[in-house]
């Protein structure tokens, strides 16, 4: 087995985290349901690769995310630091104070009130029969204010880490300097480093590391000061990184100030992230306005643009747990299993290009209905999930991953695997899109399931199945988790010259503000911790990274 | 008001609201962390909104868990924590003489001075206290063997303040013990050579020193014993598993055969690497009742286990890096990167090698090794919260050891000290200074009896008795402390309260900086500018 360690950073991370997690935790749940659909029974996936198995101090087993979470203080809302199977004997008496004989003052934060969904989790609200599903939908469109909110999974003692003594509210915590300065005392990093050893540790073969970070402020700093200490730690193991932003950090800066250090921050962030790590897919748009009709997504909440991210990172990492192929599963349940090396090293290519596009497609259009009203259209119904994204239609060298998790074939029928790779290939064939090389297929028949905590961001057309029925009315409230069992999602990771414009402008920008004799953001770099040959070296790797994309520097590239 | 202009968001305080605000910043955090000073404080139970505890009675834990949002604050504690950083301790002696400081100067300012002069009468006092605490530290002989005693009394005295004392006496033989174990002559003393473990498990005096290592995690494989006498220990840092060299050296496979044949080759190799190991076993171990065990940094996979525990191996993958060095100064012998020269001269000696497990964690003891100088304090508690307070005190119970040692003195502590250096500046700096710089010696003198007051305040005294009686004591010429229990003078000496001198020294040096920018400041602009370091 193939293990993955999954590392979020930041709150809009966790988010994302909070969701893909649920998703996990519903196929677990689905497995093992004798009424639910048997397509999640054979669902061919093992989720050992990304939980582990444990023993508390109970005595009980448990099963648990390979999981470390990094937040602020006090992000973590209801739910315990240390989670809820280890139990702690530790009582908030005051008067069971071990180490002290003299006087105890209790200082207790307002606790926090959990919301009826959570209440329905624990005990306490499961006897209510006045509340229904319904009402617990509703409480989490209506309100939620940590991404624990929506959270139905059990989490490990080590997996939550609160950063504390960051010295600054929230919204100041916005620049990759205080990030990383809250990191250079060295206790944080100590005791980071100990728990992913911990889960490290016990693994026999880690596959890599899966990691999602808020890159938009303070917490870029934090993961890259922590990626550096793992790719020194563990120099072999691969590390996808999704560098994910929510659509508020994309409001207009106020000054020209906080322009010059937000563009900064962009450019130094993705110089440092992609240095320590294997291959980066930036994600988050400023509007997810572009993915309707097939989705209304609201961009003032994170609970649902997160959803949407979530998916398409769930449907990505599905290839990464297929169990071996044996003769008989491999062709009907999935195919095209892959790991997070040879993932990063198709998508590398002859170019050795390490920034990915991440598209997708939800719920993905039903196989018969886009064959016959738009011969290939089913590679047309792509969203990209990233900004500054050219165009690569003329790009020879473009290398591309594509992953379909059950796909549909007519109405409620799903399709097979044999007919999605059909019909996905037929679009090749046609040479209606220049055909990547190499390019890779997953294919894997389970959808992705609607666990009761998703929001309720699919159009009122749409079945329970994910599909879009064409008959219905267009217009009417959206359908949540009540009305839809299950969609279908095709994403595709893609590496090609449309990432170009992405890196170029950080690049000009790094140059512009940081880097050119009297530039107004050089002071600033300075007290973000950066010396002037640091910055000049960021300013190399992006330049190189940018020199890839250039045909008539291939030769020169490939000598080092 | 030109700001303004700039930044219509900006709001600007003029000079006296400016100085009144951050006094009162100044004065707010002493209160919060005064409660805490001293063997007599009180330990606070913070309880986060999901029932989170967090126990401590440390002053720069207290800072960091508060969230501080006043600028002013902020600065103050970034420098509070700073002084704990650097030298160990004095967090909330320096927040209450940054605050005491303020306090005395916004009498001044109040009785119309300006704040220059209070800067400059700092300035001149803080010198002259730092001459004064050269000519008034106790000096302490270290050479080969250092005065135990003289350690002894300098840990107890900070571990006193953080726990209650059986506990803190307990420790205090530990952590003096530790420190001497891994000082080695001629170097500076490494802290971090003595590993600090955690087991939770029964209760706190179980805490003990273990002359060896103890490593957080255990063997991968059934077979392997668990429990061995005799062993050489092999500290390694080379990759035992199978890597897809694919992925780095960007090779494409043809067809399904040749990447078999990769595959293989591959494996051949670590299995080689194995074989290496389990040779150099079969040398020094066949024939005698000796065991062999491989602590690796990096991954050993199943089938390089299966191999080594069939050879009777014990072993250990992805030890902490820190580990191997602390391994090579328990054990012996050198942590190698390859497998190619292996020889006998490589391996290090423990006369035990055991696992322990609790729940799902496993702990390895690597004990009765010869001449450690490198060494775990192992504590035991009963929930996170206890285990993580007890390791706060022995951070700086370990810290203030080495202090002693490196700074070659120690300083009369219960306030001696302090009451001491406010006679000398009023009898012989004041009338030195020029003007009302006068004003500020004596403001700064004032500032300093904060720390006896405190300490008799926190022990339900009569702050007022204690402080009259301690300067009878010190214009008769004897120095005094106090005694927190009854309140009358005693002498430090005799009871052997002493504080570390370049915690002292550097409480003197940073508090008056502070507060001396802080009193100067002329204008407070609030732009959405952030608080960066202060200087």
């Amino acid at each position: 087995m193939r293990e993955i360690v999954t590392i979020q950073v930041g709150d809009f991370a966790n988010y994302i985290g909070s969701h893909f997690w649920n998703f996990q935790d519903e196929l677990l749940g689905l497995a093992e349901d004798d009424t639910a659909d048997p397509i999640f029974k054979n669902n061919c996936m093992d989720m050992d690769v990304l939980y582990r198995t444990g023993l508390s101090h109970q005595g009980a087993y448990t099963y648990c995310p390979r999981l470390i979470s990094i937040g602020s203080q006090g992000s973590l809302g209801t739910l315990s630091s240390s989670g809820s199977l280890y139990g702690d004997s530790s009582s908030s008496d005051a008067s069971d104070t071990l180490t002290w004989k003299g006087a105890v003052t209790k200082l207790a934060e307002k606790p926090h009130e959990k919301n009826l969904f959570l209440k329905s989790l624990s005990e306490e609200g499961e006897d209510d029969p006045n509340i229904e599903d319904k009402d617990r939908v509703q409480c989490l469109e209506r309100d939620v204010k940590f991404w624990s909110d929506f959270s139905k999974v059990h989490f490990h003692s080590k997996s939550l880490y609160e950063l504390n003594g960051t010295w600054t509210d929230f919204q100041n915590f916005d620049n990759f300097g205080v990030g990383k300065e809250v990191l250079s005392g060295g206790f944080h990093m100590e005791e980071l480093n100990d728990r992913l050893r911990f889960f490290v540790e016990e693994c026999d073969h880690v596959q890599g590391i899966q990691c999602m970070v808020d890159d938009s402020g303070g917490f870029s700093g934090v993961a890259s000061e922590f990626l550096e200490n793992i790719a020194d730690d563990y120099t072999n193991i691969p590390v996808l990184l999704y560098s994910v932003r929510d659509t508020f950090s994309y409001t207009d800066a106020t000054n020209q100030r906080k322009l010059i250090a937000r563009s900064l921050h962009d450019a130094v962030s993705l110089s440092k992230l992609s240095t320590y790590s294997s291959l980066i897919v930036p994600v988050g748009l400023p509007s997810l306005g572009g993915l309707a009709p097939s989705l209304c997504v609201r961009d003032e909440k994170n609970f649902h643009s997160s959803a949407v991210y979530a998916s398409a990172i769930h449907s990505i990492s599905a290839p990464f747990r297929f169990k071996p192929a044996g003769p008989i599963s491999s062709t009907t349940y999935a195919a095209g299993s892959l790991d997070i090396g040879e993932i990063i090293h198709i998508l590398a290519g002859q170019r050795q290009n390490m920034v990915a596009i991440l598209d997708v497609s939800m719920p993905a259009p039903s196989l018969s209905v886009s064959d016959k009203a738009n011969p290939g259209g089913i590679l047309n119904s792509f969203h990209a999930l990233g900004t500054e994204i050219g165009d690569d239609s003329e790009d020879l060298y473009m290398d591309e991953s594509l992953i379909f998790n059950g796909a549909l074939y007519s109405g409620a029928d799903r399709a097979s695997v044999s007919q999605v790779k059909d019909s996905i290939c037929n679009v090749y064939d046609k040479g209606l899109r220049p055909k990547p090389r190499p390019s890779h297929l997953s294919i894997s028949l389970t959808p992705i399931p609607i666990p009761l905590p998703f929001p309720s961001i699919f159009p009122t057309s749409t079945s329970r199945r994910g599909e879009i029925l064409a008959d219905q009315p267009l217009v009417g409230p959206p359908k949540g988790s009540l009305e839809v069992e299950s969609v279908p999602v095709m994403t595709r990771l893609r590496s090609s010259i449309a990432i170009k414009p992405f890196i170029e402008s950080r690049y000009n920008n790094l140059l512009r503000h940081g880097m050119l004799r009297g530039a107004k953001g050089a002071d600033l770099l300075r007290d973000w911790g950066f010396g002037k040959d640091e910055v000049d070296d960021m300013g190399e790797y992006l330049s190189k990274m940018l020199r890839i994309f250039n045909p008539s520097s291939e030769m020169t590239s490939d000598s080092d | 008001m030109s700001i303004r202009v700039l930044n219509p968001n900006a709001e600007v305080l003029n000079k006296s609201a400016a100085l009144h605000m951050t006094i009162n910043a100044a004065k707010g955090l002493q209160d919060v962390l005064k409660s805490n000073l001293g063997p007599k404080g009180t330990i606070k139970m913070l309880v986060g909104g999901a029932g989170d505890i967090k126990l401590t009675k440390d002053g720069n834990t207290l800072l960091k868990e508060m969230q501080i949002q006043n600028p002013t604050a902020i600065m103050i504690a970034r420098t509070a924590v700073a002084q704990d950083d650097s030298s160990g301790d004095g967090t909330t002696s320096t927040v209450l003489f940054i605050g005491e400081l303020m306090k005395q100067s916004e009498r001044c300012i109040d009785e119309g001075t300006h704040p220059r002069f209070l800067v400059d009468g700092f300035e001149i006092a803080k010198r002259a206290t730092l001459e004064f605490l050269e000519k008034f530290k106790t000096p302490v002989v270290i050479g080969d063997t250092p005065d135990k005693e003289i350690l002894k009394m300098v840990a107890r005295t900070t571990l006193r303040t953080k726990l209650y004392e059986v506990l803190a006496d307990q420790l205090t033989d530990i952590i003096v013990n530790a420190v001497l174990c891994i000082r080695k002559p001629e170097e500076a003393i490494d802290l971090f050579m003595v590993e600090i473990m955690h087991m939770r498990h029964k209760f706190d005096v179980d805490t003990r020193l273990v002359e060896g290592l103890v490593l957080d995690h255990g063997s991968r494989h059934p077979d392997m014993k668990r429990r061995a006498e005799n062993c050489y220990i092999l500290t390694c840092n080379v990759s035992l598993e199978y890597d897809k060299s694919e992925i780095n050296a960007g090779f494409f496979y043809s067809n399904a055969e040749q990447r078999e044949k990769m595959v293989a080759a591959e494996r051949r190799q670590v299995d080689q690497r194995v074989m290496k190991i389990i040779e150099l076993k079969e040398k020094v171990c066949s024939g005698t009742d000796k065991n062999f065990v491989v602590i690796n940094q990096k991954g050993i996979d199943p089938p390089s286990l299966d191999l080594l525990a069939r050879a009777g191996i014990i072993a250990l993958r992805r030890a902490k890096r820190r580990n191997m060095e602390r391994l090579v100064l328990a054990c012996g012998g050198e942590a190698v990167n390859s497998v190619d020269d292996l020889t006998e001269d490589c391996l290090g000696w423990a006369g035990l090698v055991y696992e322990h497990v609790l729940g799902e964690e496993k702990y390895t003891f690597v004990e009765q090794v010869k001449n450690p100088l490198s060494c775990t304090i192992l504590i035991k508690g009963p929930n996170d919260h206890t285990i993580a307070q007890i390791k706060d005190a022995v951070r700086d119970g370990l810290r203030s050891v080495k202090n002693t040692i490196e700074d070659e003195a120690v300083v009369l502590g219960a306030g001696a000290f302090e009451v001491a250096a406010r006679k000398h500046l009023l009898d012989n700096v004041k009338r030195t200074a020029k003007g009302r710089a006068q004003l500020g010696v004596e403001a700064f003198a004032d500032a300093l009896l904060v720390i006896p007051k405190t300490l008799a305040e926190n022990s339900g005294l009569d702050t007022q008795d204690v402080i009259v009686s301690l300067q009878n004591e010190h214009d008769q010429g004897t120095v005094a402390g106090l005694n927190h229990h009854t309140g009358d003078p005693i002498d430090p000496q005799m009871e052997g309260i002493f504080d570390n001198y370049s915690v002292k020294r550097q409480i003197i040096n940073s508090g008056p900086v502070i507060a001396s920018q802080l009193l100067l400041v002329d204008e407070v602009i609030r732009a959405g500018r952030n608080m960066r370091k202060p200087a």
